[in-house]
């Protein structure tokens, strides 16, 4: 899949559209939103179980051990869809087939601090972005290390007794509240920040589609649309 | 004093007249109403006073009819007054009926339903424990009155406490001998403590449960608690009061709340006080003989976690608000989270409400241009 291909089943006027995902990308976004919409669905009630509505959904012994069944069975899902996930990561890399386009970089840390003046009125124009944006980054970023303590820290306080084998005990109290603390951190994360960035600050479902409109890349990647209508190889386009 | 007079003073009369009446009514009855000293008590101890009056029952049992003078004397019934007959009321006359009894239990067991007549409350209350189910199952050692009271030195029954614990060790003495070992029964019998429990201030006085079922279980933290969340009475030994409210936040004590609030007659093995403690045989913690001293702590995990390591006892917070000395990764974990959650979540919502602010005005300023 080339970047600037034209959708040319459409009509004249429709218009061009950019590859930005690419099917497997979007499988796995589709595994992980799943997987985890399950987790925090299964886990908010283990959670809050002192709380009576908890405890209205867990109405048998037998629905909260199938409920924790449900959530280990997600957990699993889950970590196999990040050990594919960074496994493939590090053997594009290794072999200089995908881009380092999510990898932060100086670049956002001063696209930060533009973004941040342009809303505080201190700048009239918005700053242009690459293929990912500071803000994509961070919400990456800031999940990719948040499933991750969740996953260790979940599987410790699945498998105490195995653990504690070759951890000190004190992990065990400490996993479960990082695990359950962070999960709700994540949460919030994902309502406040996520979902206003792709459905209200514009409905962008290029992680469905995979693909971007002309009109979308000229306004919130400008840099790549340059990029890529310059002709220059794209590199994580080969990723397919 | 002339007719007139007396008419006018009439009323005057008539009330001192009723108010005389009244209160010497008050002081007449009771002195009436008060029989002469135990005279039946006398009249029966001129037979039963000697020490080998007995009889064979049908079950070939002897039974003494001896009554001491010395029991009598110990009995809280005797002193007030109460005579034979108020128990024996199918006696009231020289020669007596023939009793009509097998054995010896036989006779009690008839012989107690007469506490009822004072005694109905308690009397009531007995009928529902876990001695009148027992009986009720066909076993007629079970418990009466009698039993635990006695019938002709009836004495008050927690003077001293440790007749309690004595009282109840004449059928439970293998869990009396447990409980005399334990720090409760050791303060007890050694310095007559008055706060310590004894069997009755945790199983109840008259309708004792069974102490084994699912309810007992999920309600048997509280036991502890109405002594070890009083402040007041932990200050007095040096002992937190905060065992409990910190246990109830455990692992081990939102399960039992949870299994307690809905699920009441379902078994549950998450750990209760005494799965640790011990059930009679509770020791200070510094003792080495505790199930919870340090050297004993991991045996006492590996009831319910068998394969734990030695670094499992590491696990258990110990009923110990987190601090940075004795549970470091769970000191470091609270800190981080209680500034990283109020930071991301005042991060999103003020950057996305700045964004938010931002583009409603480039879109007012674009419909005014």
């Amino acid at each position: 899949m080339s970047g600037n291909k034209t959708n040319r089943s459409a009509s004249a006027q429709q218009e061009k559209t950019y590859a930005r995902f690419t099917l497997g990308q979007r499988w796995e976004h589709a595994v992980l939103f799943l997987s985890a919409f399950v987790l925090l669905l299964t886990g908010l009630p283990q959670k809050y179980r002192d709380m009576s509505w908890s405890q209205d959904l867990l109405s048998t012994p037998e629905r909260l051990y199938l409920i924790r069944q449900i959530h280990h069975i997600a957990a699993i899902i889950l970590a196999m869809e990040a050990i594919y996930h960074i496994g493939r990561a590090i053997y594009l890399l290794s072999r200089r087939k995908m881009s380092a386009a999510m990898f932060p970089n100086m670049q956002d840390v001063y696209d930060a601090w533009h973004m941040l003046q342009y809303l505080l009125f201190l700048r009239k124009e918005k700053p242009v972005f690459g293929k990912y944006n500071f803000e994509q980054k961070v919400t990456y970023w800031f999940l990719f290390f948040g499933f991750a303590l969740m996953g260790i820290s979940g599987f410790i306080i699945w498998f105490p007794v195995q653990f504690t084998k070759f951890l000190p005990g004190g992990v065990v109290p400490a996993s479960k509240m990082a695990h359950s603390t962070e999960s709700v951190v994540a949460a919030i994360f994902i309502i406040i920040w996520h979902l206003y960035h792709v459905h209200i600050e514009r409905l962008n479902l290029s992680i469905f589609t995979g693909r971007l409109s002309e009109k979308e890349m000229r306004e919130y990647h400008a840099k790549e649309y340059e990029r890529v209508n310059a002709g220059r190889p794209n590199k994580s386009d080969k990723d397919n | 004093m002339t007719m007139r007079n007396l008419h006018r003073q009439a009323p005057w009369f008539a009330l001192a007249g009723v108010i005389i009446l009244l209160v010497s009514a008050l002081a007449v009855f009771p002195v009436n109403a008060k029989p002469p000293a135990q005279e039946t008590e006398k009249y029966c101890l001129s037979c039963h006073g000697d020490s080998t009056l007995s009889m064979t029952l049908p079950s070939g049992e002897k039974l003494s009819l001896y009554v001491s003078q010395d029991q009598l004397d110990h009995s809280v019934h005797s002193n007030k007054g109460i005579e034979c007959e108020a128990c024996h009321n199918d006696i009231s006359s020289y020669p007596h009926p023939k009793l009509k009894y097998e054995n010896k239990r036989e006779l009690s067991l008839n012989y107690y339903q007469t506490c009822e007549k004072c005694h109905s409350a308690n009397y009531q209350k007995a009928q529902d424990s876990m001695h009148a189910q027992a009986a009720a199952e066909g076993n007629a050692d079970a418990p009466v009155c009698t039993d635990c009271h006695g019938h002709h030195d009836t004495a008050v029954p927690n003077e001293p406490r440790s007749l309690i614990s004595e009282t109840c060790s004449k059928c439970h003495s293998d869990i009396v001998d447990a409980y005399k070992q334990s720090v409760h029964g050791a303060a007890l019998l050694g310095e007559n403590n008055p706060d310590v429990p004894v069997c009755t201030d945790c199983h109840g006085v008259h309708n004792i449960q069974d102490s084994r079922t699912e309810e007992f279980r999920v309600q048997s933290p509280e036991l502890c608690a109405k002594c070890h969340a009083n402040k007041e009475l932990m200050d007095k030994y040096d002992l937190s009061s905060d065992v409990y409210s910190i246990y109830k936040r455990s692992w081990h004590g939102v399960d039992i709340s949870v299994y307690k609030a809905r699920w009441g007659a379902v078994w549950h093995d998450s750990a209760v006080c005494t799965d640790c403690h011990g059930v009679h045989d509770m020791l200070k913690t510094d003792d080495p003989k505790s199930k919870v001293n340090p050297a004993n702590l991991l045996e006492t995990c590996r009831q319910c976690h068998p394969d734990a390591g030695p670094n499992w006892t590491g696990a258990w917070t110990g009923h110990n608000e987190i601090s940075l000395e004795r549970t470091p990764f769970l000191f470091y974990v609270d800190k981080f989270y209680s500034s990283f959650t109020p930071f991301i979540l005042w991060a999103c919502i003020i950057y996305v409400a700045l964004q938010i602010i931002r583009s409603i005005v480039n879109r007012v300023r674009s419909t005014l241009s």
